[in-house]
């Protein structure tokens, strides 16, 4: 099944004499290759590997070229290879990888998502927001606001968000380093953001249509990523959010995980994005009219929400070693793109195109 | 595809719409929930006329309470929001028709003044999220 390119690196006149030494380009099946950065990932770690003089990955076809010269045959070479990049979650193979989609996965996936949804449907119905009182808000009291929050309808949009990128650092072969830097620029980011409106004593909400266009980006994207994690389209593969190959390659080089500064940048934006809970804590905090304050009060609101969304994102860390890991992916799929049809809905009804559907 | 994805799917699917249906049937006040929502507001009076003026009173809080009320049309009408430890969204009201877009302060009272002439058909208002909304017949 293997096909391999001769690539005479000599002259004639030395050919006969090192003739042992030819390169020779061999070409394998990359199984667990699922996006650009995966490219540099396997092209860094192969470039390492003695011999290898040249090393080309393809997303598309999801092969890799390897030049060099070695004694061994393509089947060796290829368990070679794999030792190398086995850690990362990839393996070379032979033979094209083959393209089942598992659709038996969904047999599982359908009615765990389906309890999930109904679990979030009656969450809503707890009266959860009685256990906070009027009055005063103390750090306590905001601590608490925020573990609400987190289980409220802010769930759709962070949670949602939360999961659907973890989920796809996850398949990507990522660990745990996008997830920790997501939550350190949310918290970061509410901790210097809720300074600033605590400071200038106003805050930046955005008007109806900012908040509208803010909400259908992350609505659009939750959808985009959720289609992904189910791995069942791989047209849509064509939409996803990646760095540019050379800045991605810059990064790598200087030993940083690949998309280093995205997930950071995302939890930081989070301070923006719809919630009531968020907003009426910023009004908060901006009535402080304090620095400290605002900030302290804006980062203890997100350490509440911190339990329950890093339970979200660490939940698929290390999950694609897993026999059940596409269960979890498609699941999460489901989850993410019926939360991604929720704020749709809410995003019609607050524009007037649409009558109210849910009343929670 | 094979039956038991279909059949997976389909039970997945009757019971969401369930559970949405019988979420959006009931109505909540405090912690206790009715399943029928025109006894529940009926309970309620939160209408009153004060001299010239009739005053809807609105609780905010995990939604809007009552969440159907009927007024008497063609009269100047206060809308009183009155919220009380409201962080969730129900605190960020949306009133369309009337224009008006507002975070409310977490405890307090806001009056929204309804002029003669806009206080008729429905009026409806919503949290800036849509997931909570509450309208106002003026009959």
């Amino acid at each position: 099944m293997f096909e391999y390119i001769r690539s005479w690196k000599f002259t004639s006149f030395k050919k006969e004499k090192y003739m042992i030494m030819e390169s020779k380009t061999y070409k394998f099946f990359v199984h667990g290759m699922h996006c650009a950065s995966c490219i540099l990932v396997i092209e860094e770690i192969l470039k390492e590997v003695p011999e290898v003089r040249e090393v080309k990955a393809n997303l598309h076809a999801r092969t890799v070229e390897i030049t060099g010269k070695w004694e061994k045959n393509p089947s060796e070479l290829a368990e070679l290879f794999t030792s190398f990049v086995e850690k990362n979650g990839y393996t070379l193979s032979l033979e094209k990888e083959e393209k089942e989609k598992k659709w038996n996965e969904f047999i599982f996936a359908f009615p765990i998502a389906a309890a999930l949804i109904i679990g979030f449907i009656f969450l809503q119905k707890l009266g959860l927001v009685n256990v906070i009182s009027g009055g005063e808000v103390g750090y306590g009291a905001a601590f608490l606001i925020g573990l609400v929050a987190s289980v409220s309808s802010c769930l759709a949009v962070v949670g949602g968000l939360a999961l659907s990128l973890s989920a796809q650092y996850a398949k990507g072969g990522a660990g745990w380093r996008p997830q920790v830097l997501f939550h350190g620029g949310r918290l970061i980011g509410f901790f210097i953001l809720g300074g600033i409106i605590g400071f200038l004593g106003s805050s930046f909400h955005m008007g109806q249509t900012g908040s509208v266009l803010l909400g259908g980006l992350v609505a659009a994207i939750m959808l985009v990523l959720g289609v992904n994690l189910l791995d069942v389209f791989h047209g849509i593969k064509r939409f996803q959010f990646t760095m540019p190959k050379a800045i991605g390659k810059r990064i790598m080089k200087e030993r940083v995980i690949v998309n280093g500064i995205t997930p950071f940048v995302v939890g930081a934006v989070t301070f923006f994005l719809p919630c009531g809970f968020t907003q009426s804590m910023q009004l908060y905090a901006l009535s402080t009219g304090d620095f400290v304050r605002g900030a302290f009060i804006m980062l203890v609101f997100a350490l509440g929400t911190l339990p329950v969304l890093s339970a979200l994102s660490f939940s698929s860390v290390n999950i694609q070693e897993k026999s059940w890991s596409g269960i979890f992916f498609k699941t999460a799929g489901i989850v993410v793109i019926a939360l991604a049809c929720f704020n749709i809905i809410n995003i019609l009804v607050v524009t007037g195109i649409i009558n109210p559907v849910f009343n929670f | 595809m094979n039956k038991s994805i279909i059949v997976s799917v389909g039970v997945a699917i009757l019971l969401i719409g369930g559970a949405i249906a019988y979420t959006s049937n009931t109505a909540c006040v405090g912690n206790s929930c009715s399943a029928s929502p025109s006894q529940n507001n009926q309970k309620i009076e939160n209408v009153k006329i004060v001299g010239e003026r009739q005053i809807i009173e609105i609780a905010v809080k995990g939604g809007y309470i009552p969440r159907k009320t009927i007024a008497k049309t063609g009269i100047p009408t206060i809308l009183r929001m009155k919220t009380n430890g409201t962080f969730d969204c129900s605190s960020s009201l949306m009133i369309p028709q009337l224009n008006y877009r507002k975070i409310l302060s977490s405890s307090g009272v806001e009056d929204i003044e309804i002029s003669a002439s806009k206080a008729t058909g429905v009026l409806r208002g919503l949290c800036s999220m849509g997931m909570y909304n509450f309208e106002v017949d003026f009959e």
